[in-house]
């Protein structure tokens, strides 16, 4: 049942050509966010593993779910990390010291590899072969507005307190302190 | 279906191609016909002719996290403009105009509100 | 046509207008007390509709009834979301009032406090209509993320910045988890409600064969579990609560031991009862390890701790043990009908006692380091010598907690027991005993407070101290008042608390 579909035909398929560039991409990106010792290399690859992951929505038929990847991941939070590594005084070049000891490391990478596997392997056992509905069907941007603003009005209002309280807290926290004269000549 | 779909995202390829081909190959014909004798100097960073102290990063200043913390906040508020946009004319055909152009006008007006108070609190202002 | 009831959204429209209020007003050139006054009638106000829904049968001018559904079911206005909707505005309007005092003494913003914990409270109130997964993670943002933040309100302070930092890095990883697993859920059942959900799980379509034994949804629903067990603090996800406790201003430990707890707890109750219902057999056995382990891991630590705050973390993890104790023994051994009733029943008398108890107990440590400076239970020593109100009151939530009559904590205990020993089978007897055990081992701990606190002599270097002259902020007052008439009278008349309890039964009517 998995493997139904022979080599062959998976390769007579332009759109899986593209997703085995993106996929093999990705995942080198990936590696490499964990692996490098410089910080905002690792950003720049995410940059990489986002861009790829955004392309792989376009390919699942989830246009605006792609797009958002785009604008606010690539667009926005990576500028915010970017600026966030900037902000710190610690060194940006290689930082040994950070660096777990090799044990913990493997046993990190064991953990991780156990739960892909598991993962993995439940999701061949729901899906196998299915199709995407969505790829047979593309979800275009017009369709999620229709159900935010049919079905999901309530956790969309609740999303805009959520930002706000984001950006308020943020500025609270980021923010400069003024000094006690300062506060006095603001009240 | 998806061969339309797919067929529209082919368009947006073939043009990041044609970007990534017009810069490449200007690259490479650069390289190929600018003279090139590299030496130690050449590669030295250059500051105004003064020697270059530390590394080339340093710490900034924490007034542009919350440039950044802003912009991504009304990136996340526009994100959700498109899809609205797209239904706006379908909600007012039906009947419902002023529902979706309150449910908008609340949302972004809650999160002008966050706008508005970094003004009031001084936290734009570049001393 | 008409999307929203009106009526039915009335407390969050208000609260709502709220939170934009006091963002306002502290924009003002007022003073930053109005902020908490506006604050305060706002919530106030948001309670007012709660009664109206919750009495609607009986009113000339209301004609709906029963139970109110909004998108398809993913937004339910029943007795259930009312009663807990109410204890959670009642829970803020102590912790706003506890805050109050505490961010004049110090040099904090205090406009934006406010606002962030009425956020915090609406993400609450939502999450208890919440009958689907976007709604639900939605709801849990806003109930968490304000608070990731108020926990460094002490920006000078590196604890309180240790406290931020880890209760950040574990709710992020835990929201993370529970996406996982709703997604995965999603993917498996493509519905979003929860009724939708359970009836895809089942099968309830004609000739579909159901998902039940599928072992990605089973992963799904444990991910679920686990984003939940971060958020309601129970072992073994549990590693960042006495840091994130005890370096946070006290109001705000208050807050996330009540509030945030709470909806934790509901979202965890609402999600396990109506969308994965017929999963009982994957998740039920989780939540008894959960309660057990909760139980017993909280006390014997909190039986070690020195620091009050660090103690009452502890003694929150325990108690959130008890609180899944029912929950979890009901569903593990398969129980039905009325005794499931009884379970979750228990549950939630209990979760409203304890925001009583805690509360109080959060109060008496807010007001007693502020007269002695110090949370070490050794520096307590002899307060009823100097303070006899507060010694009072700490033996009374102190009490409470550990169980004792008349304080309300015995009934919380009461309708726990009688709901374990009433199902009598395997593994509920064996969560009834480690129950008891734990209830003496932190009756010991409990009691150790109280008793250094009348009979112990006043340590030397507290004495000298300007401490007996530091006068209780009135605030601070009202909220020990409150709690302290609400744990009493619950203690000497049951029903209040057990009739909110007795309302809610319905939840679960149909499993």
């Amino acid at each position: 049942m998995f493997f139904a579909v022979t080599v062959g035909d998976w390769l007579g398929e332009v759109e899986n050509w593209v997703f085995a560039v993106l996929a093999i991409a990705m995942v080198y990106a990936a590696i490499r966010v964990v692996t490098t010792k410089n910080v905002v290399h690792a950003a720049l690859f995410l940059v990489i593993a986002l861009g790829g992951s955004a392309a792989i929505f376009l390919l699942l038929g989830a246009e605006f779910v792609a797009w958002t990847v785009v604008m606010v991941y690539i667009g926005a939070v990576i500028v915010l990390f970017l600026f966030g590594i900037m902000i710190t005084r610690a060194p940006l070049g290689y930082e040994t010291k950070l660096s777990h000891p090799r044990r913990v490391r493997i046993g990190a990478a064991l953990a991780s590899g156990a739960l892909f596997l598991l993962i993995g392997g439940a999701m061949l056992d729901a899906f196998g072969d299915d199709p995407v509905p969505a790829a047979i069907d593309p979800t275009r941007t017009s369709d999620i507005g229709q159900s935010i603003f049919e079905r999901f009005v309530i956790p969309f209002e609740v999303v805009s307190f959520v930002l706000l309280a984001a950006l308020i807290g943020g500025i609270v926290i980021a923010r400069q302190d003024p000094t006690v004269e300062e506060e006095e000549v603001l009240q | 279906m998806l061969e339309q779909y797919l067929g529209d995202y082919i368009t947006v390829a073939v043009f990041l191609a044609a970007g990534g081909i017009l810069v490449g190959v200007g690259l490479i014909v650069a390289g190929l016909i600018r003279p090139n004798n590299p030496s130690k100097v050449k590669s030295e960073i250059y500051e105004c002719g003064i020697e270059p102290i530390g590394d080339g990063w340093s710490q900034t200043h924490i007034r542009y996290y919350i440039f950044a913390l802003l912009f991504l906040i009304f990136d996340v508020e526009a994100v959700f403009i498109f899809p609205w946009a797209l239904k706006v004319e379908t909600f007012a055909n039906a009947g419902m105009g002023g529902y979706i152009l309150i449910e908008m006008f609340v949302f972004i007006g809650i999160l002008l509100l966050g706008l508005v108070y970094a003004i009031r609190k001084g936290v734009l202002k570049w001393e | 046509m008409n999307i929203l009831d009106y009526h039915a959204l009335l407390p969050e429209l208000l609260l709502a207008a709220t939170v934009i209020a006091v963002l306002v007003v502290d924009l003002l050139p007022v003073r930053k007390a109005w902020v908490a006054v506006v604050g305060l009638i706002g919530l106030f106000a948001s309670f007012i509709p709660l009664l109206t829904l919750g009495l609607c049968d009986s009113l000339s001018f209301c004609e709906e009834t029963g139970v109110r559904t909004m998108f398809d079911g993913s937004y339910t206005v029943d007795t259930f979301s009312l009663v807990l909707k109410g204890l959670f505005i009642g829970a803020a309007f102590v912790a706003l009032l506890m805050s109050v005092g505490y961010l004049e003494s110090g040099r904090f913003w205090e406009g934006e406090y406010y606002f962030l914990l009425l956020a915090s409270v609406l993400g609450a109130v939502v999450m208890a209509s919440s009958r689907g997964l976007i709604t639900i993670f939605v709801a849990l943002e806003l109930v968490t993320g304000p608070t990731f933040l108020m926990a460094g309100w002490r920006k000078g302070d590196a604890r309180s910045n240790e406290a931020a930092l880890k209760y950040f890095i574990v709710g992020v990883l835990s929201a993370s988890v529970l996406l996982f697993g709703m997604s995965l859920v999603y993917g498996v059942t493509g519905e979003l409600t929860f009724p939708g959900i359970r009836e895809a799980i089942v099968g309830a379509e004609l000739g579909s064969p159901g998902f039940k034994d599928l072992p990605l949804l089973n992963i799904g629903v444990l991910f679920v579990l686990l984003g939940f067990g971060f958020k309601i603090a129970a072992v073994p996800f549990h590693f960042w609560t006495p840091d994130t406790y005890e370096g946070a201003p006290t109001p705000v430990t208050a807050y996330l031991s009540v509030v945030s707890k709470t909806a934790g707890f509901v979202g965890l109750l609402v999600i396990s009862y109506s969308a994965f219902a017929d999963l009982r057999n994957i998740w039920g056995p989780a939540v008894w390890i959960l309660a057990a382990t909760s139980m017993t891991l909280g006390n014997l630590t909190a039986l070690r701790q020195t620091n009050i705050v660090r103690m009452l973390g502890y003694s929150s993890i325990a108690q959130g043990g008890f609180i899944l104790a029912p929950f979890g023994a009901a569903v593990a051994s398969g129980a039905t009908g009325a005794q499931l009733e009884d379970a979750f029943f228990a549950t939630v008398t209990y979760l409203i006692i304890y925001a009583f108890m805690n509360l109080g107990a959060f109060a008496v440590v807010i007001a007693g380091a502020k007269r002695i400076g110090s949370v070490e239970i050794s520096d307590w020593g002899g307060l009823y010598q100097y303070a006899p109100g507060l010694a009072g009151l700490t033996l009374v939530f102190f009490f409470s907690l550990a169980g004792i009559p008349p304080f309300a904590g015995w009934f919380a205990k009461l309708v726990m027991f009688s709901a374990l020993i009433s199902m009598d089978n395997a593994w509920t007897n064996v969560l009834a005993v480690i129950a008891v055990v734990n209830s003496v081992i932190a009756f010991v701990y409990y009691s150790k407070v109280v008793k250094s606190v009348w009979f112990d002599p006043v340590p030397e270097d507290v004495l000298s101290g300007e401490a007996r002259n530091v006068v209780v902020s009135p605030a601070l007052k009202l909220a020990l008042g409150i709690t302290a008439i609400g744990v009493i009278a619950i203690g000497f008349y049951p029903p209040l608390a057990a009739n909110l309890g007795e309302m809610t039964k319905t939840f679960v009517a149909g499993f």
